[in-house]
């Protein structure tokens, strides 16, 4: 959809335009654990929105139930303005959803031209077999790994044979190159060097300019604040907070992933403290 | 092809795409070598054994355990299990018999010889589908599923015919087994063809891309939007439609059907494909090395015969050959390790 996104440059405050994806009281459960609480944020496009929250929070959940992985319990999930139910991770990437989780989503024992055309091999039909284009799909691999600066000895090489960080890289990149509308990014940058990282960030930096919506993952909170326009907080599988990133700051942001927030904020700020203790949970 | 991909800052001391290129060409074809040296070995040692005719017969006794290993190689990439390509090999076999013998317990029925080559390969494909469904969809280990269909199966055919054999098989298919061109017999042509064509299904499409690649990361797979399951099924479809093939091919050969044909021809094509390379977790692997493989056994197996020796060396020298294959992989990846 050209036209939105045209929109969208043209007026940069997003919160005059229709969000690209609407969450509505998602819940998830696995057997008696709560992993996601009736939970509920807007993502628009040519935003990046961080996720933060403790481990367990919920915010793997939440990105695998937007990605198709898994089916919440109950809720909505709107995709422009449309109701989806995703079946499948599939179902998820017609639509433009592209996911980088944590652990790695590569084969090793391929090399990095299959890895970054899996599911989307080029081919040529011929007597109703699909025959890959392999010459095609290596310049092409090696086009977009130049483009975004990752050095790798050859793109034949199986991902088994690289390291940590090159085979984060490669998973950067094909969001990069296939990026549709939304991108998820689950912990993008754990095993990456200060370097990488910093051009990691830039192409966070990239792909939002391209008009596509970002949700990060992260437990940095300075990769956090250096990337992202909004930021939303989970604890305990619900949404403690939803911030501007102009308006707040690491600590606040720490304080309400801890929940040392709700507590403090009720005594100091009345009025918005009372908001938020509304939707967090009582004290175990 | 670009060599030109190559970090320009890469240390000096890694070696060079071309170093790297041969390392990894000859790692690959370790049994092709392997394969070369005893051949080799047994032309000079063996007397009357360097001629055309042993070299044929090489290739002739290799075509059922062949055509098994393709499916077996193609279910194990999957990073699955069949262990029932046997007995559907030879439930395919006592098939075909049983519709088109003239002698024994036939079921009685006139039908065009040739129709039993499609009955064959869908009987086989069928009992692949039960297979791959039960793996696939219902999530059940592929290795107790296809037990029990190598137990059970082999069962069939048994109670079919009551424990019987079927001879006589109609000209019109014997000419398979006695056909020859240019001094190659018909059924190793097909053996080769086999061979070619999944050899360029696995390395040249995105069916076998895909088989590698649910071989090397179910999860990576699922999440880049391959229907897994769809896949899976499929695979055992071809591995029991090759089985139906070879066991087609068999009763053909043996003229007829017997109640325990092809015994232990489960634990040849295991050996053979393991001795080819293919990874028994998944992954891994060629068509290529397997049918090195397949030919290497069979080497062996006539060696031992054309030395006159008791049959029993085999089963000795099957086993400590698949314990070498392995080795080498082990050795194999040491060398990638230390040196790639």
């Amino acid at each position: 959809m050209p036209a939105a996104n045209q929109q969208e440059i043209e007026l940069p405050d997003s919160a005059t335009t229709a969000p690209l994806l609407r969450i509505e009281s998602v819940s998830k459960r696995f057997g008696t654990v709560i992993a996601l609480d009736d939970v509920g944020f807007e993502v628009h496009a040519g935003e990046v929105v961080a996720l933060l929250g403790d481990n367990g929070a919920g915010k793997s959940t939440l990105i695998k139930i937007i990605s198709g992985s898994f089916r919440p319990d109950s809720g909505k999930i709107f995709f422009d303005g449309q109701e989806v139910r995703f079946t499948s991770p599939a179902a998820a990437k017609a639509l433009g959803i592209e996911t980088v989780y944590q652990d790695l989503s590569l084969c090793m024992n391929v090399d990095v031209v299959a890895n970054f055309f899996m599911g989307r091999e080029r081919h040529t039909k011929f007597l109703g077999l699909k025959i890959l284009r392999e010459a095609e799909m290596q310049t092409e691999t090696e086009q977009a790994m130049r483009d975004i600066g990752i050095n790798i000895p050859s793109v034949r090489t199986n991902v088994e044979h690289l390291s940590g960080g090159q085979r984060q890289a490669i998973e950067l990149c094909r969001f990069v190159h296939w990026g549709g509308r939304l991108v998820l990014l689950d912990e993008p940058f754990a095993a990456l060097g200060v370097e990488q990282t910093r051009r990691g960030l830039a192409l966070v930096q990239r792909v939002k300019e391209q008009g596509i919506a970002v949700i990060v993952i992260t437990h940095n909170m300075l990769h956090a604040f250096q990337v992202a326009d909004r930021v939303v907080v989970l604890r305990h599988g619900r949404v403690t907070g939803v911030r501007d990133a102009s308006a707040t700051n690491p600590e606040e942001v720490v304080s309400m992933i801890t929940g040392e927030w709700t507590r403090q904020a009720s005594e100091q700020e009345p009025g918005s403290g009372q908001q938020i203790q509304g939707e967090a949970r009582p004290p175990p | 092809m670009t060599v030109e991909s190559r970090a320009p800052g890469t240390a000096a001391t890694q070696p060079s795409a071309t170093q790297r290129r041969i390392v990894t060409f000859l790692l690959d074809h370790l049994v092709w070598f392997i394969l070369a040296i005893v051949l080799i070995s047994f032309s000079l040692a063996i007397e009357h054994f360097f001629q055309i005719g042993i070299f044929v017969n090489i290739l002739r006794q290799a075509t059922f355990v062949g055509i098994l290993a393709v499916g077996l190689s193609l279910v194990l990439i999957s990073g699955h299990m069949d262990l029932s390509i046997e007995s559907v090999m030879a439930f395919a076999a006592m098939i075909t018999a049983s519709l088109v013998a003239s002698g024994g317990k036939t079921f009685g029925v006139d039908i065009y010889p040739w129709l039993t080559l499609p009955i064959a390969l869908a009987a086989g494909a069928a009992i692949g589908y039960g297979n791959g469904f039960l793996v696939a969809k219902l999530q059940i280990s592929a290795f107790i599923v296809t037990l029990a269909a190598f137990i059970g199966v082999r069962g069939i055919g048994l109670v079919m015919t009551g424990g019987r054999s079927v001879y006589g098989l109609p000209p019109d298919l014997r000419w398979v087994a006695n056909t020859s061109l240019g001094g190659i017999p018909l059924m190793v042509l097909i053996l080769v063809m086999v061979y070619l064509a999944f050899h360029f299904i696995l390395k040249r499409t995105t069916f076998g891309r895909h088989i590698y690649l649910i071989g090397g990361s179910v999860t990576a797979t699922f999440r880049a939007g391959i229907n897994v399951n769809h896949m899976l099924i499929w695979v055992f479809v071809l591995s029991g439609a090759l089985a139906g093939l070879a066991g087609w091919l068999l009763a053909i050969r043996s003229n007829g059907a017997t109640p325990n044909l092809g015994f232990g021809m489960l634990f040849e094509a295991f050996a053979a494909v393991v001795i080819g390379g293919v990874s028994l977790k998944g992954g891994a692997g060629r068509l290529s090395g397997v049918f090195a493989g397949v030919l290497l056994l069979s080497s062996i197996d006539t060696a031992i015969n054309v030395m006159g020796l008791p049959p029993q060396y085999m089963q000795v020298i099957r086993g400590l050959l698949v314990l070498v294959a392995v080795l080498l992989d082990s050795l194999k990846i040491a060398i990638y390790r230390r040196y790639l």
